[in-house]
């Protein structure tokens, strides 16, 4: 699943990340690598998700979330 | 003698604030060579000797391909800095090490500066500075950047490092290149690595993260909208309040000045022409130049304030989603929203925006917004025509209107500013509140407004002289004046746009100045003024009303009037907007694109609202 498709409140681990270098490069940088454990904070409509990882809150674009596999905790 | 320091951090680091404090007013803001993007130079003196400081465009890494990214790692390669501060948020260790281990394969001597060790302290974090000094090969300083009493510790560990220099322990294999072609793998040896350095060096407790009761409403999807557009516009309020006693004072200098400078050299026996521009040109410019810089120094200052307290990330996050329809960052409503107030303000506050590219496309944007000068001047013309009722429908048109212009605008734009292949989402940091450093935050809103003062002098004046020759004539009679020429020579044009000359003439003089609009009409119309005392000394030349609308009663009809108006309001703002345009783009080019567009787009608009309007009206 996606992180789109989480619960808000709840733990999880990115288990893979897909898209293009500028993405990849991008989402490494601010600290979302595969392995990393995540609070997903946020979770509403058509906002960005929010989420907590690495002491950083991050806010991350519903479409480039979608790029972003994670497995529940 | 080795003095070239480079600060290295990512966005939040607290980098500006370092760089503030180090090199207090010796500075100096610049552009990268050929690039859009700022480059801020300043320097400090310490043990006698004088040392200069970089500040290098913010960014999460330095193998990306974004402009600040490479800015960066080709300054750094290129051997312009002989120590490189790197930043570090201690409270947010491992990811901002990140740089860290980004800056490795460089090679360059370098220092490590733990800033917000007082948060980290808060979070019930403790870290070893000594051990991971021994670990990485580098001082290692914990540090308080909002702090002063650090930075002394910290210009003595500059000067020596300087000269007896360290650079960091040789790291594994995957850390040494630079450009790999697996941005994933290389990007896990690098946290392994950060993950290895940090072990045993940092104990912390690791607790789920809750939102502050502030933010549980600021992010929420409605509520957070209206509670950010809601203090968006208080701090317009503000930065309007703060800029009043400098309009004030701007708009004074006329009325002092103009009468015995002019007496003076008229006494001189001195042109007429000389007269006029000395009399009335200059101390309006001043006039101009002086009130610009009060609304400047106010929007910099409120949202240099919201800035710092990690407010302006909010404001991101809740209008991402509704400005990336038309291309722009969430951040863009900030200055979107201050262009109602002015568009010098607004054009001004795309400060915010961190890529160039973006901050150009807002501007943009921000010039369709209506300013409060146009308000100042739209329902009074619409009222000679039409009824409160009807007028209000206007107003309400304009609105809507504003929305498609500026819809209009960056989708012409945005191909050109924004390439397809630089567009990304929003991928950004809710950094924790912080309590804001005011002191500097007014030392650096000083620093700007100063700045834009002496650029848009230069400019302003050079417009001003332009719309001066188009309006001065000797014998004092708008009829003599070349704008009366031009505007009667193109009126079988202007015609098909629902201008006749006279509305023609008030439609230019409404990118100098909106203020400028009325007392155009009153001296095209009336002919009881000259155009020069209309356009440079608005107060004076408006008069009674009824006079000017029974006047263009007589030769305007209502659908004209309608046209008019929509032509006004989307022209070119003002000159004022014009220069601070150009100085915050620092691009010719795109001031004159965008000027264009608007002058073009508010004569189309004009003609469209004439065809629509003769059908009902």
């Amino acid at each position: 699943m996606n992180l789109t498709q989480m619960q808000a409140g709840g733990f999880g681990v990115v288990t893979g990340v897909s898209g293009d270098a500028r993405f990849l490069n991008r989402v490494t940088g601010i600290g979302l690598t595969k392995g990393v454990r995540f609070q997903l904070v946020r979770n509403d409509g058509k906002m960005p998700v929010l989420l907590y990882c690495r002491e950083t809150l991050i806010a991350l674009n519903r479409p480039d979330a979608q790029r972003i596999k994670v497995r529940a905790e | 003698m080795k003095t070239r320091i480079a600060l290295l951090g990512q966005p939040n680091s607290g980098k500006s604030t370092v760089f503030n404090m180090l090199t207090g007013l010796h500075r100096h803001v610049g552009n990268w060579p050929g690039k859009t993007v700022e480059k801020n130079d300043g320097s400090f003196e310490y043990d006698g000797v004088r040392y200069t400081v970089t500040d290098l465009p913010g960014s999460y890494g330095l193998t990306g391909v974004s402009e600040e990214e490479q800015i960066t790692a080709s300054f750094i390669r290129s051997g312009q800095a002989d120590l490189v501060c790197i930043l570090i948020d201690a409270s947010q260790l491992e990811r901002s090490m990140y740089m860290t281990a980004e800056f490795a394969p460089l090679g360059v001597p370098a220092i490590l500066l733990l800033n917000m060790m007082d948060v980290a302290k808060a979070q019930g974090k403790t870290i070893d500075a000594r051990l991971l000094e021994q670990r990485l090969g580098i001082p290692v300083l914990p540090f308080v950047a909002a702090k002063e009493a650090g930075y002394d510790r910290l210009k003595a560990l500059l000067a020596k490092e300087l000269k007896a220099p360290h650079r960091l322990k040789t790291a594994p294999a995957a850390l040494q290149r630079e450009r790999g072609s697996d941005v994933l793998s290389d990007g896990d040896a690098k946290y392994r690595w950060i993950r290895s350095i940090l072990d045993g060096a940092v104990v912390q407790r690791t607790r789920p993260f809750g939102l502050c009761a502030f933010d549980r409403i600021a992010t929420a999807p409605i509520a957070g909208k209206l509670l950010t557009v809601a203090i968006i516009l208080a701090a317009l309020g503000m930065a309007m309040l703060i800029g009043t006693p400098m309009s004030s004072l701007g708009s004074a200098i006329p009325k002092l000045l103009r009468e015995p400078i002019g007496r003076m050299l008229s006494g001189w026996g001195v042109h007429p022409w000389i007269v006029s521009v000395f009399s009335q040109l200059l101390p309006n410019v001043l006039c101009f130049s002086v009130s610009m810089t009060g609304y400047v120094f106010g929007v910099s200052l409120v949202l240099g304030l919201l800035e710092q307290i990690g407010f302006l990330a909010r404001v991101a996050f809740q209008f991402d989603g509704l400005l990336s329809r038309i291309g722009l960052q969430g951040k863009a409503i900030c200055p979107i929203l201050m262009g109602f107030g002015c568009t010098v303000g607004g054009a001004f506050g795309t400060r915010v925006m961190d890529d160039p590219g973006q901050r150009l496309l807002t501007m943009a944007v921000v010039w369709a917004v209506p300013c409060s000068a146009t308000w100042g001047v739209v329902p009074v013309v619409a009222r000679m025509f039409f009824t409160p009722m009807e007028t209000f429908l206007l107003c309400a048109a304009i609105i809507l209107c504003t929305v498609l212009m500026a819809a209009l605008a960056a989708w012409i734009f945005r191909p050109q500013l924004t390439p397809k292949t630089l567009r990304c989402g929003m991928i950004m940091e809710l950094p924790p509140y912080h309590r804001p450093h005011l002191l500097q935050v007014l030392e650096e809103s000083f620093h700007k407004a100063w700045d834009i003062f002496l650029r848009s002098l230069i400019t302003v004046t050079l417009v001003s002289l332009i719309f001066w020759a188009l309006t001065f004539s000797v014998s004092g009679s708008a009829e003599d004046s070349l704008l009366y020429r031009i505007g009667v020579f193109s009126e079988p044009v202007t015609r098909a746009f629902g201008l006749g000359w006279q509305t023609f003439m008030g439609f230019l003089s409404a990118a100098f100045a909106k203020e400028a609009v009325l007392g155009t009409l009153n001296a095209a119309f009336l002919g009881q003024s000259s155009l020069v005392d209309a356009a440079f000394d608005a107060d004076a030349a408006i008069g009674d009303g009824t006079a000017l609308a029974y006047a263009m009663a007589q030769t305007v009809s209502k659908a004209e009037a309608a046209a008019f108006l929509f032509a006004c309001t989307f022209q070119v703002p003002c000159v004022m907007a014009l220069s601070a345009t150009l100085r915050e783009s620092h691009s010719v080019r795109w001031t004159i694109r965008f000027a264009l567009f608007y002058f073009f787009g508010a004569l189309l608009l004009a003609g469209l609202v004439y065809r629509i309007a003769a059908l009902f009206l």
